[in-house]
């Protein structure tokens, strides 16, 4: 009889315990995609793992971090801050974006505000919310005395298109000048963005429409202000977020050719123009290419697992250096190694090309989230 | 007398364990409690699909408009789609805030679907909100109209009427549901086409002030896009020279992109996905069928095989009442049969 007690106690403990155990396991068999990126903190990079040189600046949840010498430094508190560039002095060039506008600042190399350039919320009187600015992608000319940026002004009712601006250093907007005005443009397309000033001009990101009616990006460059310049790249090749090598003889950029992927291209560039675009990474996500001071490599932020957060990567880049680089005449769009594929309308399916990588991108990151659409600032 | 009696042997025997049977007996009581315990696991969840799902409707067959229907599309019209085992499902998309009340929604977005097996192909077509045309439930209107004149069953049975195709079953899904649904599975990636700027974005979604406004600014480029991001990416028109058409190519890449990230689910995701999605979708696909689509689901993943039609000029043109588009029924409908036989 005791016997039979004990089982029946033994069975009961048992059950309890597989009935919970299953429950709890059957959670542990989730997967992990619901889980949010971790801070940039929480989970530094491997000890061993490749070290990339300098400082890089990026942004995750409207903080930004620094990473140097392997390991991330948080430098301000996630307040919208996004988009940081370094200037001549060491200093960060940033926007700070709220629910309905954003400003350019000026921050020290350590996060610290230092000054805010632009003023872009509406006037307390007015009611209108359309009274507020955006402002994006703020870039330094090379002397240091200009800034670029993306600016929402002038709006047209409904139609809110950014358009390239220039700006003294230390501003204020007022006494800026319109280099692209959207106002002699086709309309309602996002306007001209990510401007990158380059010796004799500045060098930004245009989005235009086809005749059915589809939007496509494209590189141009403008070497006066109050003219849109010409297109570097065709609009078959769908690309933007422009970067240069430091002697400005290399542009990078991605670009999807009509497709759900984004390739890294890079093409010799002088003069306003650029030669031949060479695929570097294809069919992946890749976005912000940033070139490394020392000219070497390019960061990038890209998904590790498909449709997963974007983690940052490097590649070096030597492997695709053209001997001697001569550019041809703009606007050129296939990249070599690869068939050209225009984005087809529907419902004929897009073409991608797929040129093999020669060098293999070093994942320097697995556990985080960041922004996409903020550029790296890199420095020495 | 010393010693037991055969009478009280015959008891201590029934008194001790057998074995056998103590085993047998552990056994089915490790299987009831795994069994158990996850039935509590998955109860929650089988409860919330069971009632967003299996919605009975009585789907009339297609009757396409015999005015404007030309039954036979020229023979030299593009090869048809492979039909074997496939079945068409309407998507429906709704503001369903609290500035409306019950299923008197309009839907914003109606996406047909056709999906076949064999060959693994699936095709997109966006349905104009704005298009002028027969109703099921009488009359003639604007698209977005039938959903909230009889629900599920006359928006379908207008498409059916006005497309000539067949729709096997429909689902239906709020805004609170979009956002959920892509916060759940965690977000998904997406090459939005052009930066989307909106100065006056309705405020109406987990606000008091359902009539406000709001800005928005979804920059362009590869990004990792959450629910309320997501949906402001395909929501807004404002900003867009193709208003609905625009709009109708961005909420076809944001499905692309969920089906993407859906293929990192397992099973014992469905839990949480269900809880999020309670009460935002509605769909009359019973549970067993979305089980048996699951696995062709996650094998839809070759992009060349993904149509996706929007019905932009010449297959529309502005000038009918209301703001709203006439529809080019001699261009539309070879299309549709070409692509929905």
């Amino acid at each position: 009889m005791i016997a039979k007690i004990a089982l029946g106690a033994f069975l009961a403990v048992v059950m309890v315990v597989v009935g919970v155990g299953s429950y709890l396991y059957l959670g542990t068999r989730a997967s992990k995609v619901t889980e949010p990126p971790q801070l940039p903190t929480a989970s530094q990079p491997s000890p061993n793992a490749f070290r990339l040189p300098g400082t890089l600046v990026l942004e995750q949840g409207g903080a930004l971090y620094g990473l140097s010498f392997g390991r991330f430094h948080q430098l301000t508190r996630p307040q919208g801050w996004m988009q940081p560039s370094f200037l001549p002095d060491g200093n960060l060039l940033v926007i700070k974006r709220s629910n309905v506008y954003s400003d350019v600042w000026k921050l020290s190399r350590l996060g610290q505000p230092l000054k805010q350039l632009t003023n872009n919320a509406a006037p307390r009187s007015s009611y209108d919310i359309g009274d507020n600015h955006w402002v994006f992608y703020p870039r330094v000319t090379p002397d240091g005395k200009q800034i670029f940026l993306s600016y929402d002004k002038p709006k047209f009712g409904y139609e809110v298109d950014l358009s390239i601006w220039s700006m003294p250093v230390n501003g204020p907007l007022k006494s800026g000048r319109v280099w692209t005005d959207e106002a002699d443009a086709p309309g309602y397309t996002g306007g001209d963005l990510q401007p990158v000033p380059v010796p004799g001009g500045v060098v930004y990101t245009r989005y235009d429409r086809n005749l059915d009616g589809t939007i496509f990006s494209q590189v141009w460059y403008s070497n006066r202000a109050g003219s849109f310049g010409h297109a570097l790249t065709s609009p078959a090749a769908d690309c933007r977020e422009a970067s240069f090598n430091p002697s400005f003889k290399y542009i990078a950029m991605i670009c999807t050719y009509g497709a759900q992927v984004s390739n890294l291209v890079i093409a010799p560039y002088g003069g306003g123009k650029i030669g031949r675009l060479q695929t570097v990474i294809s069919n992946q996500m890749v976005a912000e290419p940033t070139w490394s001071p020392d000219g070497t490599g390019i960061a990038y932020l890209a998904p590790a697992i498909v449709a997963e957060p974007f983690q940052l990567w490097f590649i070096p880049v030597a492997a695709y250096f053209q001997p001697s680089p001569s550019p041809s005449i703009a606007p050129s769009g296939s990249p070599s190694a690869s068939p050209s594929a225009s984005p087809s309308p529907s419902p004929s399916p897009s073409v991608s090309p797929s040129p093999a990588p020669k060098v293999k991108p070093i994942q320097i990151t697995q556990y985080n989230g960041f922004d996409a659409t903020s550029t790296l600032a890199w420095a020495a | 007398m010393l010693g037991f009696t055969p009478g009280r042997r015959a008891r201590a025997s029934r008194r001790r364990l057998n074995p056998l049977r103590s085993l047998v007996i552990s056994a089915l009581a490790v299987i009831l409690a795994a069994a158990s315990g996850s039935l509590a696991y998955f109860l929650p969840a089988a409860m919330i699909a069971f009632n967003a799902s299996g919605a009975s409707i009585d789907l009339p067959s297609p009757s396409p408009t015999s005015i404007l229907f030309s039954p036979t599309p020229s023979a030299s019209s593009a090869p048809t789609v492979a039909t074997s085992g496939a079945f068409t499902v309407l998507l429906l998309g709704s503001d369903d805030d609290s500035k409306f009340s019950g299923d008197r929604v309009l839907t914003q977005s109606m996406i047909l679907v056709r999906v076949v097996p064999s060959t693994k192909q699936v095709t997109m077509l966006s349905i104009p909100r704005d298009l002028w045309a027969p109703l099921a439930t009488g009359g003639t209107g604007k698209m977005d109209w039938a959903y909230s004149y009889g629900g599920a069953r006359a928006a379908i049975a207008t498409v059916q009427a006005d497309f000539g195709v067949h729709i096997n079953d429909y689902i239906w899904v709020g805004l609170l549901g979009l956002i959920r649904v892509i916060d759940v599975i965690g977000g998904i990636d997406i090459v939005t086409s052009n930066p989307v700027l909106d100065d006056y974005y309705p405020l109406d979604v987990n606000t008091k002030s359902l009539y406000g406004y709001q800005r928005i600014a979804v920059l362009g480029g590869p990004q990792h896009l959450d629910g309320t991001h997501a949906l402001e990416y395909v929501r807004s028109r404002h900003n867009d020279l193709q208003s609905d058409f625009g709009r109708s190519r961005r909420q076809q890449q944001v499905l692309l992109a969920i089906r993407a990230k859906s293929k990192l689910l397992s099973a014992e995701d469905i839990p949480s996905l269900a809880q999020a999605i309670g009460g935002e979708i509605k769909t009359s696909i019973s549970l067993d069928k979305v089980a048996s689509l699951l696995p062709l689901a996650a094998s839809l993943d070759n992009p060349a095989n993904i149509h996706t039609i929007v019905l932009a000029s010449p297959y529309t043109h502005g000038g009918a009442p209301d703001g709203s588009l006439w529809p080019s029924w001699g261009l539309i409908l070879p299309l549709v049969h070409q692509y929905f036989p």
